[in-house]
């Protein structure tokens, strides 16, 4: 199944429950069967799928008022919906960046995710709240990459490192760390080339500008339009990088993102921000409870969102 | 079990479900939507029930995935193929440019598979122009200028924060006064809602009435993909001023070194769109652009 049906599939599940006209343990088990079916499709993790039906169904049964059918069936959307968000809101904090001194953010991802606008956004999100921001190119790649960063540093104002003479990522990246930290920048961003699992180099490549780098925290930029494809590849940056949080970008197209669910589970990591459009404000606080409001369908994230 | 399937009884719809439910679970599985993979199992459905297993060893699940095998091949076989190096030596004898448009979602990889066009029709003995409209998103000239000087073509630019159509008609005509066989315009990725944005866009492809509107999709978009094509296409129609609007003639998908095994989405997009796949992009050199091998998705699909 696709990620974004996940919604529908959910809602089509608890429809059903408004048409039955009992609502026993077995309508409740068919109906979690089936959302955690979706689930499962959706590539998310089998023991959190498992975890998940149990809660819910504990959740549930508990209540011994017989409700009517439609309450009950909106007592069960309502704990998907605290479970869904249990899921997207992994044990492990982000990294908080620390006042004074050098913090460096890595910046990873599939080709075209958003990695070098994210970055445009971070340091604007930071520089604005007074921190001493800059960044690093390291995509000596891309056809105009160190021109894409210039052209937002300008416009943001902010510091950036590049030399279009240099051809090795490797080297970008330990001068242009090693010059920000000397001259005493808080926030330093570090942008590499798009890159993608079946080419084992470009991972290696990676690794090697991890290394000297030595990053505070490494970030998955992730395109919310991604579709199965995504746990496999998200997966694979994990084993190669300590992801530490995720970025989910596009947000402000019709994809509802469920490939989040599915990176959250395979890194781990828990999303920091998401991206609605491409200008350099357009980055909000992830919330997951709006989150997975829009997920299932339950009406749009906006206005929920914290600045 | 296999007794009693693989005899000469006529399949029933009990004998067929489970390895049906089975297939379609595994093309699900492998980014085919919901509704494609659902129709073409039914298809399946129809195509087995009431038939009977030949040979001994043919099993009813051998039986499936070869029914399912040639209602793929049916589904990606194109309604209408597109030939744009012969279109473009076309043209040429006509003695006009031959036009390509290049339109898309953000980060589709439309400026890279404008760059191998480009790449496979001057190795193919053309003159090719490269025309920089996407006067937007930060470096996306320098981008084109990259290209251009690589593949030893000229770029035509005006730019940023310049009126894409006009640069586009501007490059048109540069292209017919210098003699230019083809012109390949860049436009700015942008979000299939986002009315102001596709607006613009009708504009541009409205004025210059290009030869091919191709749309730049990802094999790696899941469900969204067909919601990019049909929102594109409608835009291009609800918002032109014109009785017969310009509107997309196929598609190019790109990153399909990016998705393993799961080629799906081939399939969603043409299921739901009827739309041609033009080319597939491979990887992120030049030489990384092929026509699509149907027979290869469907293996990868099945195997
Ligand atoms: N609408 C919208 N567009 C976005 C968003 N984030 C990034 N983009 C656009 O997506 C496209 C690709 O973004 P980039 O920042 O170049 O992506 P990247 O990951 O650096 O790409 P590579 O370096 O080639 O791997 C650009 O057109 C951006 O403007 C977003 O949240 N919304
Ligand atoms: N692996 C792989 N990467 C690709 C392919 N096609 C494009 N890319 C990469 O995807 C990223 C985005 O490509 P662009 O051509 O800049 O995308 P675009 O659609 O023009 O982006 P915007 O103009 O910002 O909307 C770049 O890093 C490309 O190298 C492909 O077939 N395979
Ligand atoms: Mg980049
Ligand atoms: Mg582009």
């Amino acid at each position: 199944m696709v990620l974004q049906e996940l919604g529908s599939k959910i809602n089509g599940a608890l429809s059903k429950l408004n048409t039955a006209s009992v609502v026993d343990e077995a309508a409740v088990d068919s109906v979690l069967k089936e959302i955690a079916g979706a689930l499962l499709m959706s590539d998310v993790n089998v023991r959190t799928v498992a975890e998940m039906r149990t809660n819910i169904k504990r959740e549930v049964m508990q209540d011994s008022i017989r409700a009517g059918s439609t309450s009950k069936a909106k007592q069960i959307r309502n704990a998907v919906f605290n479970e869904l968000v249990r899921l997207l809101s992994p044990d492990v904090d982000a990294y908080r960046p620390v006042k004074g001194k050098a913090n460096v953010f890595m910046f990873v991802g599939l080709q075209g995710s958003g990695k070098t606008t994210s970055i445009a956004k971070f340091a604007n999100y930071w520089a604005r709240k007074g921190w001493k921001t800059a960044m690093v190119c390291c995509d000596t790649f891309r056809a105009g990459a160190l021109d894409q960063m210039k052209q937002n540093a300008i416009k943001l104002r902010i510091p950036y490192f590049g030399n279009p003479l240099e051809a090795d990522p490797v080297k970008l990246a330990e001068e242009g760390t090693k010059h920000f930290r000397d001259e005493g920048y808080e926030i330093i961003l570090v942008d590499t080339s798009g890159r993608h699992q079946q080419e084992a180099e470009l991972f290696e490549e990676m690794e090697q500008v991890m290394d000297v780098v030595e990053p505070d925290e490494v970030i998955f930029v992730m395109d919310s339009t991604i579709g199965q494809a995504v746990a496999d590849q998200a997966s694979a940056f994990k084993k190669s990088v300590p992801v530490g949080s995720v970025i989910i970008t596009k947000l402000d197209g019709h994809a509802k993102g469920g490939g989040a669910l599915s990176a959250v589970a395979a890194t781990n990591a828990p999303i920091t921000f998401i991206g609605t459009g491409e200008h350099f404000d357009e980055m909000e606080r992830f919330d997951a409870r709006s989150f997975v409001s829009r997920l299932m369908g339950l009406g749009d994230m906006r206005g929920f969102m914290e600045k | 079990f296999f007794q009693r399937l693989t005899g000469q009884k006529p399949l029933t719809r009990e004998d067929l479900s489970l390895p049906i439910e089975t297939m379609q679970k595994q093309l699900q599985a492998q980014n085919v939507s919901a509704v494609a993979a659902r129709e073409i199992c039914e298809a399946v459905m129809q195509d087995l029930e009431g038939q009977k297993l030949g040979s001994m060893t043919r099993g009813v699940s051998t039986a499936v995935r070869e029914s399912c095998e040639k209602a793929l091949q049916r589904l990606l076989a194109p309604k209408r193929s597109i030939d744009v190096l012969r279109e473009a030596r076309a043209a040429k004898a006509e003695g006009r440019p031959y036009t390509i448009v290049f339109i898309g979602v953000n980060g589709v990889g439309k400026s890279t598979s404008l760059s191998k066009v480009c790449y496979y029709l001057k190795n193919n003995g053309l003159k090719v122009m490269l025309c920089a409209c996407d006067t937007f998103r930060s470096g996306a000239i320098e981008q084109l200028k990259v290209h251009s000087k690589n593949l030893g073509v000229p770029v035509f630019e005006a730019g940023y924060n310049k009126d894409a159509a006009s640069v586009a008609v501007n490059g048109i005509k540069q292209a017919k006064d210098t003699g230019m066989d083809v012109v390949l315009i860049d436009t700015a990725g942008r979000m299939q809602n986002n009315e102001p944005l596709m607006r613009s866009l009708t504009k541009l492809v409205a004025k210059t009435k290009p030869d091919l509107c191709v749309q730049v999709v990802e094999a790696l978009a899941g469900n969204d993909a067909t919601d990019q094509l049909v929102h594109f296409d409608k835009a291009l129609k609800d918002f032109s001023e014109t009785t017969v609007p310009r509107t997309i003639d196929g598609m190019i998908m790109t990153k399909f070194d990016t998705i393993g095994d799961k080629v799906g989405g081939a399939i969603s997009l043409v299921h739901a769109t009827g739309q041609p796949i033009i080319f597939v992009g491979t990887g992120q050199k030049y030489t990384n652009i092929n026509k699509l091998n149907a027979k290869k998705i469907v293996r990868v699909l099945l195997q």
